[in-house]
């Protein structure tokens, strides 16, 4: 037919186009004259770094480090892909069955499914249609939304306090107690040295440069860690880190990095290393002891003076209690460190000032809470505890700590909690027997079992019957273990609700998924420098939200409207109204003390700055007076044998720090035989956790064939054929995973790393791309815990234990599958 | 039906109306109201002509079927769940309907995905701007999506010579068009979208070679 | 230079017949009948430009002002400076005007003539125009803000309940309202304003046998009349008042102590770390201090406890009758504060020994002041598993 002809006939049908609106307006003044944003530098901050961020024709076009920060980290050049990214939730959407069929839906698809989008009145009233039903049919006990993690910085819009509190109003529900980094040692020290001490301020770095004659840095990579940040991050430990580089250079400071590979911090220090087998750290530390009790280098007035119950533990030490005495030959054996190495270490560490610090990684393993035990121990036998640059520390890794505090008071935060006169729509307290809180990393066994009842911390939990989850910026998809059983675990749930930025497996996980918008398309404050509390941050909106993400605040503001309490959740006031009265609380509790200007003037500033604190000593005071400054413990004191932990009588958990086999452990421990490699799941030094593995570009700098790297030693490669850059199948009993192999010297035969954090990525079991829903899933990307353990690490803490776990692995040679964690849920076709 | 002769400007607006109708269905999901219009009578009508092209028939006819069989909720349900997976979610396993995915695809042969609102946005935006428009605050995509394109060669059937909307389509939809329509039919679960998306692909092809054709 | 050490030397002459006061007086009064009339004076000094026209008063108290709500507000109502710092009432006046004659002094001695010096005394001015308003209830405040005619339903209900309990006892507002016109000054030697605030400074006269818990943590001494210290007696710890003398009250204290060291620190119960008061070597040792009774085994730490009673003496200030609004305050902190960074446990999550260390080792993040830890950690212990046997 003739074109012409054709286009007549279109003509004459003369079909009256569509009532809708076109895609396309007439431009308005107000956009024409760019006057809603802007261009030009902002500041703003984040776990990675403050820094300041350019905005050029409405997007996000440049960012540079915030002024005072002089250690910026290159994560923030992957900022930008956190906004930009394929992965973005756009709209509140949620899985077809379950809008079909409520909580009767099919929920073996939940990983694997069709999406909706809905509009947010449709998903705000769903939500509140699925906690009504829950409320109503199985009470308090039947939800949980007390799994929370790390969020996005900002103390306006925290993205757990605005879902607890908008939660919390409707009804009551489980919640957790401690969390997935700390857990064993959060718990056992406060027995042991009074406090939690992994989030306390710890010695000055000043005093420790200028006292310290060694420092041990036990299975602790600070250099790697101290990029990420709870506030907005300003890295001033690492001026401290450059100034020890000195000083290791010099030959002031002997840092000796215990550890079974050689870690960031070593290769930057430039200092010893010494080799331990993973998971032996205690039989190192009891044969360290033991040859200090032998040669008497032990400062047995420190121990009778400050601590309890030595002369129980010494029975153990030497043989006496088990006919084992744990000399270092006995270590030596288990370690796989010299005896002669040993006798050295128990010299050095009590000659001279020693200060010990201990990493997370190590409490994050079955027993865990006896590493941490243990080296308390051994620091009370050197007998430095409270002085400068001596003693021990757990938290010199983390947010700044060791970075004298300024001392001013931080802004505050939206209120988690619900007003003092507020109750909530469903007002029931009856949790049907069952506990109201449960150790965080059990929450999958209380899915899979409910009703059973455990030991934990000296009490009984009688886990409850959940139906349904609530999640907001937190993605336990990544930090919770065993891959395969939480699959398991999640089609026994009625209903997932996920509010998140970026597709988290979590979200894929989910029937509702509502899109909160990233930290940068909104107003909020914090505080920067983390535990140095440097100074107050702007952090100023540098785009509008994308598509129709909005704030924590929006959102859950919407949500209390839908319950008819929206002016109680605001307390009647705008996101504006929160943020002035947070800084000019903020300011009133700084008054006298720190010079804060109106806000007004702080806003164009961009932050305040507190100036740097006077330098610190940890349990000082308790050195100088135990009497008047007695430590947390139940005696004040510390406690080398706890007469309260041992009267728990709980098995892998007895009154003293003791040696105990692992369920699995390699070089020779057991399961070795079959599965002879040690993973480490480390955190990552490229994100925080499972943030920024989204931001594409970024990730790109260190992924291999576009997989998280796993780390290999030279000698485990040549073993199984593999070099640099093949793709690597690991894989154990409870799942397997693709990932893209780095040959380092840095790794010792028998150990592999992944680091947590790489985004869950199911494809079918032979690479084909359906399947992921199903157990036994391939992770195309690389998620160390599709293969980690969900066990507890005792009856004491019941936390997690991701560091227990051996694996085998294979150059993969089947179908290499696309990775598919970054693109939102991937639908099956039926 | 109108017998008067047929002037330049309603087959414009007649080419307008088809470009406008496609940018509405990727727009948005085929609710109700759409629903309605698409199968009313004027519409059946507006089918057949369309379909009188052979190129377009086999499609036509597609889509004339499936919004037929659109007799209840769930079955609306599931064509938006169709939409939802294709292109509200992702890239890869799906076929987000923005130039910037396809146009570097097509140009440097990687398979790299852009970020979002990167450069073909922009320029988009440059192309509004210069014709006093804007994307409406109510479809809040970049203005490389489809539809702003698809909206915006319907406003240059009725403003732009034919050398500009030439100009225009041949840079701007008939260079990835195909790539899409081609990732379309690999991951559609349904036949609706890859029908509608094979049929926008024949469709600016048969404009691109009409209009150089009267050049 | 001469004339001044002059003044100086006139100044600090023990006066004989006449009071400074007097002398500033009588000198201030002649000086502005001289200059045109009683009433013309007092009409003039009462204006905003009279107020300012001293330099320090310009730059510092009248800038500071204008950024307050107080300068600018929808309402378009202004507060100058008399409408709060001179009283209405005539002969309140008056002796206003006479107490304010000191501000000449100050300003020909250039007493606050820079920012420093200024900065140095505001505590002290301030200080000052607080009791003033105290003794006044408030009443310049009152003259614009009625307590009959506030919207209560507008408030939030945080807000709603401070007011309202205000409102039923007259309060006067600058006791929660400080420094909303000016720039606070620096409180570092002011405690806790806030919970004080809220659960008042004490009896102005405790009475003896009566029993009475501490508002703040208190200094302890000797006697009387010492300036020594004999320790410190902790927040919300229950004491008997055993006698009275001036400002001084002598107590009684009830509890345990650990047989180590010197003995110094009563705890509050058998076993339970939860403290109550620590006193110095010397006093533990001194005779008629502490009286001690029986002793038993602490199971759990093998250590020895002892029974004891400490009477002692402590300032009469910050003693309440009722626990209750210490506890409400702890509670409200402990929900605000501790949820900032994550859920915060329950109270009865855990035992009173457990809760110092869990407590402690979170606390980095948390702006409290010392007595406020205190007390927030005492709440936790006494609301505590070992109390609540409902936890779990």
């Amino acid at each position: 037919m003739n074109r012409r002809d054709f286009l007549k006939g279109l003509v004459s049908t003369s079909y009256v186009v569509l009532s809708g609106a076109s895609v396309l307006a007439p431009l308005n003044a107000l956009a024409a004259s760019g006057a809603k944003s802007k261009d030009g530098w902002l500041t703003t901050g984040s776990h990675f770094g403050a820094f300041k961020m350019k905005r050029k024709n409405g997007v996000i076009d440049q960012v540079k480090p915030f002024d005072l920060d002089k250690y910026p980290t290159d994560m923030i050049n992957g900022i930008k892909g956190l906004v930009y990214n394929p992965s973005r939730v756009r709209y509140p959407m949620v899985r077809l069955d379950f809008l079909l069929k409520g909580h009767k839906s099919d929920t073996t698809q939940r990983g694997d499914f069709r999406f909706v989008r809905v509009t947010w009145d449709k998903a705000l009233h769903l939500l509140k249609d699925s906690l009504d039903e829950v409320q109503s049919k199985y009470g308090p006990s039947g939800l949980h939304a007390g799994q929370t993690g790390w969020r996005a910085t900002g103390q306006l819009h925290s993205s757990t306090s605005h879902m607890q509190r908008a939660i919390g109003m409707h009804g009551n529900f489980v919640k957790k107690v401690g969390d997935y980094s700390t857990g064993a040692g959060q718990t056992i020290l406060p027995y042991i040295l009074g406090s939690t001490e992994v989030y306390a301020q710890g010695t000055s770095w000043p005093l420790i440069l200028e006292e310290s004659n060694t420092i041990i840095l036990w299975s602790n990579d600070p250099y790697k860690n101290l990029q990420v940040g709870w506030n907005a991050e300003t890295h001033e430990s690492f001026a401290y880190l450059a100034q020890l580089k000195e000083k290791v250079k010099q030959g002031k400071i002997r840092v000796i990095s215990i550890d079974p590979v050689v870690t960031k911090t070593q290769k930057y220090l430039g200092c010893e290393q010494l080799y331990v087998n993973p998971q032996t750290d205690v039989a190192l530390m009891l044969g360290i002891a033991h040859e200090m009790v032998t040669k008497k280098l032990h400062d047995e007035k420190f121990i009778e003076g400050y601590s309890l119950g030595f002369d129980r533990f010494l029975p153990y030490l030497m043989g006496e209690s088990d006919g084992v005495a744990k000399t270092p030959e006995w270590a030596s054996e288990i370690t796989g460190v010299s005896p002669e190495i040993i006798r050295d270490l128990a010299k050095v560490m009590t000659k001279g000032r020693t200060q010990m610090m201990m990493g997370w990684c190590i409490q994050r393993q079955q027993h865990g809470e006896q590493p941490y035990w243990m080296a308390a121990v051994l620091a009370t036998m050197i007998g430095q505890i409270g002085l400068p640059g001596g003693g021990i520390s757990y938290g010199h890794h983390y947010s700044s700590i060791g970075v004298p505090s300024s001392g001013a008071a931080a802004p505050g935060a939206f209120p988690r909690n619900l007003d003092e006169d507020q109750k909530p729509l469903f007002d029931s307290n009856d949790f049907k027997g069952a506990s109201s809180t449960i150790p965080v990393a059990r929450w999958i066994d209380a899915i899979m079992e409910p009703g059973k009842t455990i030991d934990a911390n000296g009490s009984k939990v009688t886990y409850p019957d959940i139906k349904m989850m609530v999640f907001s910026g937190n993605n336990p998809w990544n930090h919770h273990q065993d891959r395969n059983k939480m699959k398991q675990a999640f089609q026994k749930l009625e209903c997932v609700v996920t509010i998140d930025m970026n597709w988290t497996a979590t979200c894929r996980f989910s029937d509702i998924v509502l899109p909160a918008c990233t930290t940068f398309e909104r107003n909020d404050i914090d505080v920067y420098g983390s535990y140095a509390n440097r100074g107050i941050l702007a952090m100023q909106k540098m785009v509008e939200p994308l598509f129709e993400s909005l704030s924590d605040f929006e959102i859950f503001t919407r949500f209390a409207a839908v319950m008819g309490k929206e002016k109680e959740y605001t307390r009647g006031m705008t996101e504006k109204d929160w943020l002035i009265k947070l800084y000019d609380d903020c300011k009133a509790a700084n008054a006298g003390k720190f010079d804060m200007p109106d806000f007004e003037s702080f806003w164009k500033e961009g932050y305040v700055h507190f100036g740097e604190g006077k330098p610190w000593t940890r349990h000082a005071a308790f050195r100088d007076d135990p009497e008047i400054n007695p430590l947390g413990t139940p005696s004040g004191l510390i406690e080398i044998f706890s007469r309260k932990i041992a009267q728990f009588g709980y098995d892998d958990c007895p009154g003293h720090p003791t040696w105990m086999e692992k369920l699995e452990r390699s070089h020779g421990g057991p399961g070795s035989e079959k599965f002879p490699v040690w993973m480490q799941s480390c955190h990552p030094d490229k994100r925080l956790h499972s943030q920024m593995c989204e931001s594409k570009e970024y990730r790109e700098t260190y992924t291999v064939q576009g997989r998280e790297p796993v780390y290999l030693s030279p000698v485990d490669a040549k073993k199984r054929g593999i070099k640099d850059g093949d793709i690597v199948r690991v894989f154990n009993e409870r799942g397997q995973l693709l990932a893209g192999a780095v040959v380092s010297d840095s790794f010792p035969q028998g150990v592999i790393r992944i680091h947590e954090g790489a985004w869950y990525g199911p494809v079918g079991e032979d690479g084909s791309k359906e399947g992921g829903a199903e157990i036994g899933a391939l992770c195309s990307y690389g998620d160390p815990n599709t293969l980690t353990q969900d066990i507890g690490t005792s009856k004491l803490a019941q936390a997690c234990s991701a560091y227990t776990c051996l694996v085998e692995f294979e150059k993969y040679q089947g179908k290499v599958p696309e990775v598919s964690s970054f693109n939102g849920p991937v639908e099956t076709q039926i | 039906m109108n017998r008067e002769p047929v002037t330049d400007s309603a087959i414009n607006q007649a080419r307008g109306m088809v470009y406008q109708l496609l940018s509405s269905l990727f727009a948005k999901e085929v609710d109700h109201q759409l629903l309605h219009e698409l199968t009313s009578e004027q519409a059946q009508g507006f089918w057949a002509q369309l379909a009188s092209e052979s190129a377009f028939k086999a499609d036509v006819d597609t889509l004339v079927s499936v919004l037929s069989e659109l007799k209840s909720d769930k079955a609306l349900l599931e064509l938006a769940a169709d939409y939802c997976g294709l292109f509200l979610v992702g890239t890869k396993h799906s076929a987000s309907p923005y130039a910037s995915l396809y146009l570097e695809d097509a140009e440097g042969g990687s398979t790299d995905e852009p970020t979002l609102f990167g450069e073909q946005h922009q320029l988009m935006l440059q192309f509004l701007k210069q014709s006093q428009l804007q994307v409406q605050s109510s479809f809040p995509e970049p203005a490389d999506h489809l539809a702003v394109i698809l909206a915006y060669a319907a406003h240059l059937c009725n403003t732009a010579d034919e050398a500009a909307q030439l100009e225009f389509i041949e840079s701007y939809l008939n260079n990835w068009v195909g790539n899409f329509a081609a990732k379309v039919t690999q991951c559609d679960s349904g036949q609706f979208y890859s029908a509608l998306t094979r049929l926008t692909q024949s469709w600016i092809q048969a404009e691109v070679t009409g209009l150089r054709a009267e050049q | 230079m001469k004339w001044f050490i002059n003044i100086w030397r006139t100044l600090n002459k023990p006066a004989k017949f006449l009071t400074l006061g007097t002398v500033s007086l009588s000198a201030f009064l002649m000086g502005i009948i001289f200059w045109g009339g009683f009433n013309t004076a007092l009409e003039m000094t009462n204006t905003e430009e009279f107020c300012i026209s001293c330099h320090s008063m310009e730059s510092k108290p009248y800038q500071e002002l204008q950024e307050t709500v107080h300068w600018s507000n929808h309402s378009g109502v202004r507060a100058t400076c008399p409408d709060c710092h001179v009283p209405h009432n005539w002969s309140r006046k008056i002796g206003r005007k006479i107490e304010a004659s000191h501000d000449m002094w100050g300003w020909l001695l250039q007493t606050v003539n820079t920012s420093e010096k200024f900065e140095a005394k505001r505590l002290e001015m301030a200080s000052r125009e607080w009791k003033r308003f105290d003794r006044d209830n408030s009443l310049a405040c009152k003259n614009c803000h009625n307590y009959d005619s506030m919207k209560w339903d507008s408030m939030s209900k945080l807000a709603q309940k401070q007011m309202k309990r205000a409102a039923e006892l007259d309060q006067s507002c600058i006791d929660c309202h400080k420094g909303i016109a000016h720039k606070l000054p620096d409180m570092g030697t002011s405690r806790a304003p806030e919970l004080i605030a809220q659960v008042g400074s004490g009896e102005s006269a405790p009475q003896a046998e009566q029993t009475y818990f501490t508002a703040l943590t208190k200094p302890l001494f000797y006697n009387d009349k010492t300036d020594v210290e004999a320790g410190t007696l902790n927040i919300a710890t229950k004491v008997k008042v055993l006698e009275s003398k001036g400002n001084r009250v002598k107590i009684g204290i009830d509890g345990w102590r650990k047989k180590i060291g010197a003995g110094r620190v009563i705890y509050y119960d058998f076993g339970l770390n939860i403290l109550s008061a620590q006193l110095t070597k010397d006093a533990a040792l001194e005779e008629g201090v502490i009286e001690t009774f029986e002793e038993k085994e602490d199971p759990m730490t093998g250590l020895k406890w002892q029974r004891v009673e400490a009477q002692i003496w402590t300032d009469k200030d910050y003693l309440v009758t009722d626990l209750q609004p210490l506890w409400d305050y702890a509670r409200d902190t402990y929900t605000t504060s501790c949820s900032v960074c994550h859920t915060q446990p329950d109270e009865a999550h855990f035992d009173a020994n457990t809760w110092p260390g869990m407590f402690q080792g979170m606390i980095a993040f948390v702006n409290m002041d010392q007595d406020t830890q205190a007390l927030v950690q005492k709440y936790l212990q006494e609301h505590s598993s070992t109390f609540d046997k409902s936890a779990h």
